[in-house]
């Protein structure tokens, strides 16, 4: 895939996570594209996709800043923790991975929630984090789609 | 990478996060950065999308949903005719607030302006863990950090964040929501408190021996610097003595339907000094929300 052309992709990968996260309340739709850019070691692209990704889910939240950059830690932590273990690039690794940041999602959001003193419904936080984890499956499965269909001569 | 090394670098990471976190809460600049940033390509997105929503929805309205049109309009002409009878009989009220108002030397409050305001969306992404809105004015269009907001039933909420042209307005049911009320019969002082979404709020410090009843209307006091005094914000469901306290827990029920906004009110400060009107029989501006009426 050209440069070009993976900018286009990555900045309309942007544009349809906002509109998939207006549609779908406070779930994270970009962890879809980091796992894509993790499994494809574009590592380039995310040096720049990541912080746009962190600015616009910290500026649209209403908690202190931080709480993006330890949450997207986390997820790339555990893609190399699992990579260490297992082939990336398969459909079984991805479900695990994703009930896996399903898991962190509730954990990271009880942590960060004494910093900022804030009151906590642990239901619906596990409904959003169960959400989550059904999101990223799908969300991986297009953006994969997508990407295969245009370049075939990455696969 | 050796096992050592790695918890070392952990280690200093994590240390680097904290020092930046607490820098950050006294300091707000990465908020600030990130809301300047994040918010304002987030609105740009969502304006377009919420902007193509509207127009297939009034598509919708006007070429596909016409076989109720004209029982509609029949009902709205009675409702048309029923507003105006009411209109007619509170223009007395009206007359009689204006006298009593320069009576007791209450100023209008002219340093209040009305901006119209879109909503672009309810929580978005995973750090709106506030009870929040995200609307399409920002501190350039005057949706800066504090304004008010209402409906034409009451009080929705203060702008949290904004960036130049979009904002998140944190909603009155929000746990972190406390607001300086009264009750508007028994002129019962409290603090009315969010309890999250779908649940009563809660109106906390009312003495047992206010009187206050239930389906009173609750006002907001203005004592808290943050809302001007006299919106509406909710209605009294229940009344009963605290088992805990000395205070009467008293619960009411947002006058708006909060899951269910799309265009917002905010009242703007203009900075201009009160003024009381002697000659005009109505008030030109903005002077508060409408008297409050029997609503269901």
């Amino acid at each position: 895939m050209s440069s070009l052309v993976n900018v286009g992709f990555w900045l309309l990968f942007t544009v349809v996570g906002v509109i998939v996260e207006m549609l779908i309340p406070r779930i994270d739709a970009f962890v879809a594209g980091i796992l894509v850019l993790l499994q494809e070691r574009r590592y380039a692209s995310l040096l720049w996709v990541l912080p746009l990704f962190v600015a616009i889910q910290e500026g649209l939240g209403t908690r202190m800043f931080g709480g993006s950059i330890v949450w997207y830690a986390v997820v790339i932590l555990l893609f190399f923790v699992g990579e260490r273990f297992f082939t990336t690039d398969t459909v079984p690794f991805v479900l695990a991975i994703s009930a896996a940041y399903g898991c962190a999602f509730y954990g990271l959001h009880i942590l960060m929630a004494p910093l900022q003193e804030l009151a906590i419904d642990t239901g619906k936080l596990m409904d959003v984090a169960i959400l989550q984890a059904v999101v990223i499956p799908v969300v991986w499965r297009i953006c994969r789609y997508a990407r295969r269909t245009e370049t075939p001569k990455d696969e | 990478m050796s096992l050592r090394r790695l918890l070392i670098l952990a280690g200093v990471l994590l240390i680097v996060f904290l020092g930046m976190y607490s820098w950050n809460q006294s300091t707000h600049t990465l908020d600030d950065l990130s809301t300047d940033i994040g918010l304002e390509i987030g609105g740009n997105i969502l304006e377009p999308v919420r902007s193509l929503q509207d127009t297939l929805g009034s598509f919708w309205t006007n070429y596909v949903d016409l076989v109720a049109v004209r029982e509609e309009n029949e009902a709205l002409k009675a409702h048309v005719a029923t507003l105006e009878s009411r209109l007619l009989a509170t223009s007395e009220d009206l007359a009689e607030l204006k006298r009593l108002r320069m009576l007791l030397q209450i100023p209008v409050d002219k340093g209040v302006k009305t901006l119209g305001a879109r909503v672009l969306s309810g929580q978005i992404g995973p750090n709106a863990v506030l009870e929040s809105i995200t609307i399409n004015r920002g501190y350039a269009t005057g949706g800066r950090p504090g304004t008010p907001l209402v409906s034409g039933r009451g009080l929705i909420g203060r702008v949290l964040r904004a960036s130049a042209h979009s904002a998140s307005v944190l909603l009155i049911t929000d746990p972190s929501s406390n607001i300086a009320v009264y009750t508007q019969k028994s002129r019962a002082m409290g603090i009315m408190r969010g309890n999250g979404p779908n649940k009563p709020l809660l109106l906390d410090f009312v003495p047992r021996d206010e009187g206050v009843m239930m389906g009173e209307l609750i006002v907001t006091s203005g004592l808290d610097g943050w809302y001007p005094k006299g919106l509406p914000v909710a209605k009294i469901v229940s009344v009963e003595p605290s088992n805990f306290t000395e205070f009467l827990a008293i619960t009411a029920e947002p006058l708006v339907d909060l899951q269910h906004i799309e265009e917002v009110l905010l009242l703007e400060q203009t900075g201009s000094p009160p003024e009381v009107e002697e000659n005009q029989a109505q008030p030109s501006q903005f002077v508060g929300p409408p008297r409050p009426t029997g609503r269901k």
